[in-house]
């Protein structure tokens, strides 16, 4: 009979979210009232002006400090949180960037004009002849990052469940948005979204049994119940335990692109528009590890044992998997589809490795939290810079992404092939790249986790990893033109972008290489961002 | 035992480094100097040695002018390899030994330079030659005046070097490069003892110098000291062309004859000796090794011998008779304290006679444009005169002719060898017979009986700047002996804590007696068949006889070393670099080839079916779950 | 202790190759090669005036040290001692030379097109990547041999392999160039990583201890239990093993150095692997003494093992460039086994022996190159009676071939016999058995030479082969000059190493066998 206590929502550490969101329901609005030809600026001015805002929020909030559990213990904003906010939200504003380039494309987007045409129809000709393109999309888009920051933000499954599909639904629809390739990019979004459907049933099962368990959807709920054993943590507690972690890890590490729940990605990756590909291996896999973390850290990080093995075994079979298979690809964006599934096993090594303060890693040392942000960051600059340099590399049919259209680029265009180059250095964890800081730190966190072995397996799984990188670099030095012009596909020409994409390339190049040789502040940066609450 | 510590050299003697750098320089010059110094080229290097030999006789002088106690003399220059314990010294030392090596060297040196000019003629790289011919002097020079195993050892290897050059002077016929090879990679095999000995050295006594090793040998197990003995006589075998290691020297005469007269004879082979008995402290610590010394000796003496009679190449000959003539010197440096001097002193005769009789031998094929086989010889003294009659002394000389070199130093050593085992005796006085059937032969089959000169050649004396050295070293052939007998051995048994007694000019001995007897046999012998009378085939005649075919293919030297070393090596070779394709680098093409193959097979389950998509997934649920049951149960 | 005036000299030092790298870029391809010669030499001067400066009993000097990346205990620390003053001076003699070797190379030709490099094949870039290149890797050379912090050195141990890869790949004659080179790199990261894994677990240790550092001192003061050193040590010795080849890890440089071109074999053999046999000291030594003693035994049967196989190969090798390597890898083999032998003379004889394989594979290298330049090929069977038509070349060639056989009197010879006596003091047996290699390097160079220098004159070298120009003489000259000085005076060098290999055999806590002999001397 207690009193209804008036419920805590702490709106000012939650205004980045909600400023996203807002903005993502305007647009759809703007897409109402604005005239046609003004909509693209308007779209743009909104989704900018909304992230910056977002941005300068988050870092004020975060400068404040304080790790705070908000929206009625439904979001928790403590120092991951902010770092993770901050990172989406930049990233996500370059990838936008991305979305607004025209230039490559002689003034069109890289949308469809007019998605609900079947291709090759008349109406899809009238359409591309009247140079329609839809501006939903950065909408769509907006709402995608509002739920990639409240996913690793959230502090009960339920909350996060409904992230999970705040964030998903908006990517299926854009990965269907190509203008070129449109069936295979259609197909790559009903792929995405039959396979999401089915990792989110995991998800939701695995929930539903933790709280059986539990009865707590909260994360400290559960972990509570593990460590003093509330309810019925009798075998077949255990049983429900076991069984939620299990589909829980399944539903998570599908959207993290593990193997081996990875079978979407390589087809998604190849066939959703380049920006969004980009927004999506950047900002999805950051939204995803961090939830994944939360989860595993702080509703099961009391019982580990019982999941280290197994993350230990998916984190191998992810990089070895990622890393093999890419030497064989003949598409860019496919090779970096299979590298981003390599990277995602690398950083599950320091995730397995769990070195935190609760589990008793020592004052001043990287934590796997830390370590992991900062290979995010490395990962994500990267990332964006390469598909911004994929969307320039074109030849008559769009984008050319074969690999053997590549080959001898650095002689046509040096400068192109050296910064396409500093990316896959950083990718191979070559030094004086941030790649390389960000490997020796999810690497020692795995280490002083006491995974040694584990370590051992990842470096050496690591030179495979460098070879496929090495690869494209002979192709783009090294091999002769006329083998490219035998293997058929016409040389491709480098093509001069607008800023936007200039930004994104600017940034990923900037980033890549400041936090490769000065990378001491940052990696304060994670450390400070500290742990996650309970 | 009493080792002489050597006093430390003052003033001139602070110099004696000049005796190795002026022919040092003088090679430095004429290899760098290039076409340029073609004209003069010649001059400077046989002005070298004879400079040296100038400062070597007032180095000689002064020492006669010192007391026998302070007749070794150390000149220490600077520090070369100082680590941890060692402190290594480049040092000289001049003492009874070296200086009569520095004279032999130098005398005979500029001797053979002088004629060289004459010989190497119409040579077009004839100031390359002499730069080679002064580096070697340079060389031996340090060989023989360093006063530390290590020191001894760079002239070792330098006269090595200087060998190899030469040998392969001609170096467009392959044949010489060849041999020239051989030459440098057989010694190598000595050096290895010698470098093996010099670590041996080093780790017992922390020290390469002659004095410290003399001190610390007696301090030793026998074991070590044996050793020792062995290695060093390896190295020896190695240079002085000694059984096992023979088989460089008849190659060797591929090089202009020059440089068998000086390098192939007079000088260089002589190392091994000249090593022995320097190292005569170590030998009397251990008379197994001195026993090895002295098998060594005799085997050669005999197996050079016996390949002097079967060859017609006037030049393989003499290299026989060298191989035979240095296992004499062996054969006395192994008997010891009394046998030193003796063989030093037969060192420093034949290198008198057989240089004469080199130079000679490259007189007469100058004469018959460079044809080499005495079959195509023949009647000779008429028409070389000069040649003739100096080639005469040096053959009186080594036969032992009673008061010609050899008659001394050779005598002396047979009857050593008596005193010190019968066999070697009667091996060392079969050798002499032999000895005196051979060079009989050669004079005979050179310079008597019918002409066979293949047509067009027309023989003629060399001119003055060849004959004159011919003269000079003729006359030390004969008197040599006369001259140095009884001196020497006083003068060098200080030096090499010999025990050798000096004997008179004339004193007759029954060993004596049965040499000569031994040696008019031989003579008699080699009339018999090759006598001016008889007729010689002027081809090769085949035989069937195993012996002469034996003594024809140097008694299976080369044919062992093939069947043991080379093609069982050349197999390993091609083996090895097998082996290293195949297995080495295949394993790592290997594992490349397989994590591609690896890759296109998985690529397939990649197949693009939502359904098999989402197939691999509830499978991977299903492993996920059942990986953390396994955890829970383990 | 010498005057710095405050300036960071190592650093000045270590950067003037990379300043040097890039006003060749920004520069033209005409003035590239000019700017490369001239940084070069500067660094020569710079270099040689620093190690005539240094004082102080064998402990590093000029010694920098800032705070690089705090949360991993990273410096950006050098200094100089006299192991490392040694390997600096080769890096920095080294260079100037290849550059005025490889001279004209890779200009374009008068129409603009690329130089051709062998039958059919031109240079992928111009002379201004080349000596851009080149730069790189002297200034990734002087960092490894400067460094005082594990990770400083570990950044360039992976950093040297990229340009180092560009130039084989992008200047090698031959058809499998671009494999060689991947082969290189593959080989160079697999060591790379595995090492750091060690790397990682140094921090780690270092961070349980208390403060996570990198620097050589505070991790030297780490006590580390047995298993945990051993294996530490396993990952540093496996990627230094790669580097200096060790049998049966040398699978990658032949083809390296057949597929690349004199210049970037030059600076791979003579200069970049020499960081491997480096690390062994400085930092297997160094960092762990036990466990470096504990693996003593395998390492010296594998350095035995290297001396011969390599010695045995280059006797049957048909490539001059590849005969090259196979040297190397009997060289290393002598290196390495006088660093596990771990007496006086052995670390100062292994450390001087770095210096001298550096010049006589140099030399070796570039007038083989001289004469594959001219020839048009590098095999063997296709030379034949050089010396006629180009005796100074040959000359040349047989000079670097006495001193890679190590004749006494030259600079290799010191070295190579410090090794073997000094093993022959505590293991009769190894030495024993590496002794044998001093015949089977004649046999190896004597054929060589044979092969290629003697004989009658072969018509394609009768028409092709001309003797080595002056400006080629004068790029070897400096190489002769050092390989005869330092063999008939080698003091100073050795007595400057001596010092610091006296401090680090006292740190690893061995003593030289006592003579067998006492009281002598």
């Amino acid at each position: 009979m207690g009193t209804i206590a008036a419920p805590t929502i702490g709106y000012a550490l939650l205004l980045p979210f909600i400023v996203i969101f807002a903005a993502a329901c305007v647009g759809i609005l703007l897409e109402a009232v604005v005239p046609r030809d003004l909509r693209r600026a308007a779209q743009l001015l909104l989704a900018f002006v909304a992230v910056g805002v977002a941005l300068v929020v988050t870092v004020s909030n975060w400068a404040a400090g304080g790790d705070v559990v908000v929206g009625v213990a439904s979001v928790a904003v403590d120092g991951p949180t902010s770092f993770i906010w901050t990172i989406l939200l930049v990233f996500g504003a370059v990838s936008f960037g991305m979305f607004a380039e025209r230039k490559v494309t002689a003034g069109v987007s890289a949308f469809a004009p007019m998605a609900a045409a079947v291709p090759g129809t008349e109406a899809e000709r009238e359409a591309i002849e009247a140079r329609r393109e839809h501006t939903e999309v950065l909408p769509l888009a907006l709402f995608a990052l509002s739920g990639m920051m409240l996913f690793p933000a959230a502090n009960d499954l339920i909350t996060m469940f409904v992230a999970l599909e705040i964030l998903s639904l908006p990517l299926y629809l854009l990965c269907g948005l190509a203008r070129r390739r449109r069936l295979l990019s259609q197909e790559a979004a009903m792929k995405y979204f039959l396979l999401g459907a089915l990792s989110s049933a995991f998800f939701l099962y695995g929930a539903a049994l933790l709280y059986g368990y539990s009865g707590s959807f909260l994360l400290s709920g559960i972990d509570d119940a593990i460590r003093n054993g509330v309810a019925g943590t009798g075998p077949q507690g255990t049983g429900l335990l076991l069984a939620g972690m299990g589909l829980m890890a399944v539903g998570l590490l599908f959207k993290f692109g593990a193997v081996p729940f990875h079978s979407w990605t390589p087809d998604v990756y190849t066939g959703a528009p380049t920006p969004v590909t980009a927004f999506m291996a950047a900002c999805t896999k950051i939204a995803a590890i961090g939830a994944l973390m939360r989860v595993f850290y702080v509703a099961l990080g009391s019982d580990r044992w019982d999941w280290q093995p197994m993350m230990a075994v998916v984190a191998i079979a992810t990089m070895a998997v990622g890393s093999v298979l890419a030497i064989t690809q003949t598409d860019v964006k496919r090779m970096l589809a299979y590298s981003s599934i390599a990277h995602a096993g690398f950083i599950l090594t320091a995730f397995v490795g769990a070195s935190q303060a609760s589990t008793g890693a020592r004052e001043g040392s990287l934590t796997s939290v830390s370590s992991v942000m900062f290979y995010l960051v490395a990962y994500g600059a990267a990332t964006i810079g390469s598909f911004a340099l994929v969307t320039m590399v074109r030849d008559s049919t769009g984008e050319a992404t074969q690999l053997s259209s590549w080959v001898g680029l650095g002689k046509r265009s040096p400068l192109v092939a050296l910064v396409f180059s500093v990316f896959l250095l950083s990718f191979a964890g070559i030094p004086l790249t941030s790649g390389f800081i960000g490997k020796w730190s999810v690497f020692a966190a795995a280490w002083s986790g006491g995974m040694h072995w584990l370590v051992v397996v990842a470096v050496v799984i690591s030179v495979v990893a460098a070879f496929f990188y090495i690869r494209v670099i002979v192709m783009m030095f090294f091999t002769d033109e006329p083998s490219a012009a035998a293997s058929g596909s016409s040389a491709a020409a480098v093509v001069r972008p607008g800023w936007t994409t200039l930004l994104a390339v600017g940034v990923g190049v900037a980033a890549t290489v400041v936090f490769g040789i000065y990378p001491g502040p940052l990696l304060d940066l994670a450390q400070s961002a500290g742990e996650f609450i309970r | 035992m009493e080792t002489v510590t050597p006093v430390l050299g003052t003033g001139f003697f602070t110099l004696a480094w000049l005796l190795v750098a002026v022919p040092a320089a003088s090679a430095a010059v004429l290899l760098l100097v290039g076409r340029a110094g073609d004209r003069w080229g010649h001059f400077l290097g046989t002005l070298a040695p004879i400079a040296s030999f100038a400062i070597g006789l007032c180095y000689f002088v002064q020492l006669l002018g010192r007391d026998e106690a302070s007749r070794s003399v150390s000149v220490p220059l600077y520090d070369w390899i100082s680590s941890g314990s060692w402190n290594i010294r480049v040092g000289l030392q001049l003492d009874q030994l070296s200086i009569v090596f520095v004279l032999l060297i130098t005398g005979v040196g500029s001797l053979i330079h002088v004629y060289s000019i004459g010989y190497m003629a119409h040579d077009p790289r004839r100031r390359r030659f002499f730069g080679f011919l002064n580096l070697f002097v340079a060389a031996m020079l340090l060989l023989v005046l360093a006063d530390n195993y290590l020191v001894l050892f760079v002239g070792w290897e330098g006269v090595g070097l200087a060998s190899y050059l030469l040998i392969g002077f001609w170096q467009e016929r392959p044949s010489a490069a060849t041999a020239a090879k051989k030459a440098f990679v057989v010694n190598r095999v000595g050096d290895l003892g010698m470098s093996l000995a010099i670590m041996l050295m080093l780790a017992a006594f922390s020290s390469s110098s002659f004095t410290d090793v003399n001190e610390g040998i007696a301090g030793v197990s026998p074991t070590l000291a044996t050793t020792l003995g062995l290695l060093l006589l390896l190295g020896a075998c190695g240079k002085s062309a000694q059984v096992p290691l023979q088989s460089w020297l008849l190659d060797a005469m591929e090089g202009p004859t020059p440089v068998s007269a000086l390098i192939h004879a007079a000088t260089m082979v002589t190392a091994g000796v000249y090593l022995v008995v320097r190292s005569h402290a170590i030998f009397t610590a251990a008379p197994a090794a001195s026993v090895a010394v002295v098998v060594v000796g005799t085997v050669t003496l005999l197996f050079g011998a016996y390949i002097g009679c079967s060859k017609d190449d006037i030049k393989k000959v003499l290299a026989g008779s060298t191989m035979s003539q240095i296992g004499y010197m062996m054969l006395a440096a192994g008997i010891g304290p009394v046998g030193y001097a003796f063989a030093i002193f037969h060192l420093v005769t034949h290198g008198f006679f057989k240089a004469n009789m080199f130079l000679g031998a490259g007189s007469v094929m100058h004469a018959m444009d460079d044809d080499v086989d005495m079959r195509h010889y023949g009647a000779l003294a008429r028409a070389l005169p000069i040649t003739f009659v100096t080639f005469a002394a040096g053959y009186l000389a080594i036969i032992g002719f009673p008061f010609f070199a050899g008659f001394y130093s050779k005598d002396h050593i047979i009857e050593a060898a008596f005193h010190a085992s019968p066999v070697a005796g009667v091996c060392a006085l079969v050798g002499a017979g032999v000895t005196a059937f051979y060079m009989t032969r050669l004079m005979l089959m050179t310079f008597a009986g019918r002409k066979r000169w293949r047509e067009g050649v027309h023989p003629h004396e060399s001119p003055l700047v060849m004959t004159i050295p011919l003269i000079i070293l003729g006359a030390a052939s004969v008197v040599g002996g006369l001259l140095l007998n009884g001196w020497i051995t006083e003068w060098l048994n200080p030096a090499v804590a010999g025990e050798a007694e000096t004997e008179g000019l004339v004193h007759v001995t029954l060993v004596g007696i049965v040499t000569m007897v031994v040696v008019l046999a031989g003579v008699g012998v080699s009339f018999l068949f090759f006598g001016p009378q008889k007729t010689v085939a002027d081809v090769q005649p085949a035989t069937r006889s195993p012996f002469v075919r034996a003594g024809r293919r140097d008694l299976y030297g080369d044919a062992f070393n093939e069947a043991v070393f080379m093609r069982p090596g050349l197999r390993m070779t091609n083996d090895l670099l097998r082996f290293d394709g195949a297995v080495v680098d295949g394993v790592a093409n290997g594992t490349g080839t397989v994590i591609h193959g690896f890759s296109s097979r998985l690529r397939r389950v990649q197949n693009g079916f939502v359904r098999s998509y989402a197939l691999t997934m509830t499978a991977g649920a299903a492993v996920v779950g059942a990986i953390i049951l396994l955890g829970r149960l383990g | 202790m010498n005057a710095t005036f405050g300036v960071p000299w190592l650093t000045v030092l270590a950067l003037l190759p990379t300043v040097g790298a890039i006003v060749v870029l920004l520069g033209s391809s005409r003035a590239a090669k000019v700017v490369a010669l001239a940084t070069s030499l500067v660094t020569v001067v710079l270099a040689v005036v620093l190690t005539v400066g240094l004082r102080g009993g064998g402990a590093m000097q000029l010694v920098e040290d800032a705070v690089w990346i705090r949360p991993l205990g990273a410096h950006y620390a050098l200094g100089l001692d006299g192991i490392g003053a040694t390997l600096v001076l080769l890096a920095s003699i080294v260079t100037p030379v290849v550059v005025l070797a490889t001279w004209s190379d890779y200009d374009r030709a008068p129409d603009g097109s690329l130089s051709a490099i062998a039958a059919g094949e031109t240079a992928r870039y111009d002379s201004k990547i080349f000596y851009a290149l080149v730069l790189a890797v002297q200034t990734c050379a002087l960092y490894l041999f400067l460094a005082t912090d594990v990770f400083l050195f570990y950044v360039f141990f992976e950093v040297i392999l990229v340009p180092m890869y560009f130039l084989i790949g992008g200047f090698g004659p031959g058809a499998r160039r671009s494999y060689a080179a991947a082969k290189f790199l593959i080989f160079g990261l697999l060591g790379g990583f595995v090492m750091l894994a060690s790397v990682i677990g140094l921090y780690v240790a270092s961070a349980d201890a208390g403060n996570p550092s990198y620097l050589l001192s505070d991790l030297s003061g780490l006590t580390l239990g047995t298993g945990q050193e051993r294996w530490l040590f396993l990952g540093f010795m496996f990627a230094f093993a790669i580097k200096a080849p060790l049998v049966p890890l040398h699978s990658w440089l032949p083809d390296a150095a057949e597929q690349s071109s004199p210049g970037g074999a030059t600076m791979m053999v003579g200069i970049m692997d020499k960081i491997g046999t480096f690390g062994m000291i400085r930092f297997c030594l160094g960092l762990f003494p036990e466990a470096s003693q504990w693996a003593t035994p395998v390492v010296m049967v594998l350095a035995v093992i290297s001396i011969l196989y390599g010695a045995i190969l280059a006797i049957g090798s048909k490539n001059l460039m590849r005969f090259v390597a196979y040297t190397s890898i009997s060289h290393f083999g002598f290196i390495v086994l006088g660093i596990f032998v771990l007496t006086r003379q052995t670390l100062t004889g292994s450390t001087f022996y770095m210096l001298n394989h550096g010049l006589s594979t140099a030399a070796l290298f570039l007038v083989a190159g001289y004469l594959v330049k001219r020839r048009g090929s590098a095999n063997i069977d296709d030379f034949g009676g050089v010396q006629k038509v180009a005796p100074v070349a040959a000359g040349l060639l047989l000079f670097a071939g006495l001193s890679t056989l190590s004749l006494p009197g030259l600079s290799s010879f010191v070295s190579e016999f410090m090794v073997l006596a000094g093993t022959f003091g505590k293991h009769p047996v190894y030495a024993g058995a590496a002794t044998l290699a001093i015949v089977l390097a004649a046999l190896y160079i004597l054929l060589m030479y044979q092969r290629t220098m003697t004989g009658p004159v072969q018509p394609a070298v009768a028409e092709r082969v001309t003797d080595v120009s002056v400006r080629e003489r004068v790029a070897i000259a400096p190489l002769v000059v050092l390989i005869l000085v330092l063999g008939v005076y080698p003091k100073p060098v050795l007595s400057m190493i001596e010092e610091s290999t006296t401090l680090l055999q006292t740190s690893v806590g061995v003593s030289d066998p006592a003579p067998v002999v006492e009281g002598s001397r």
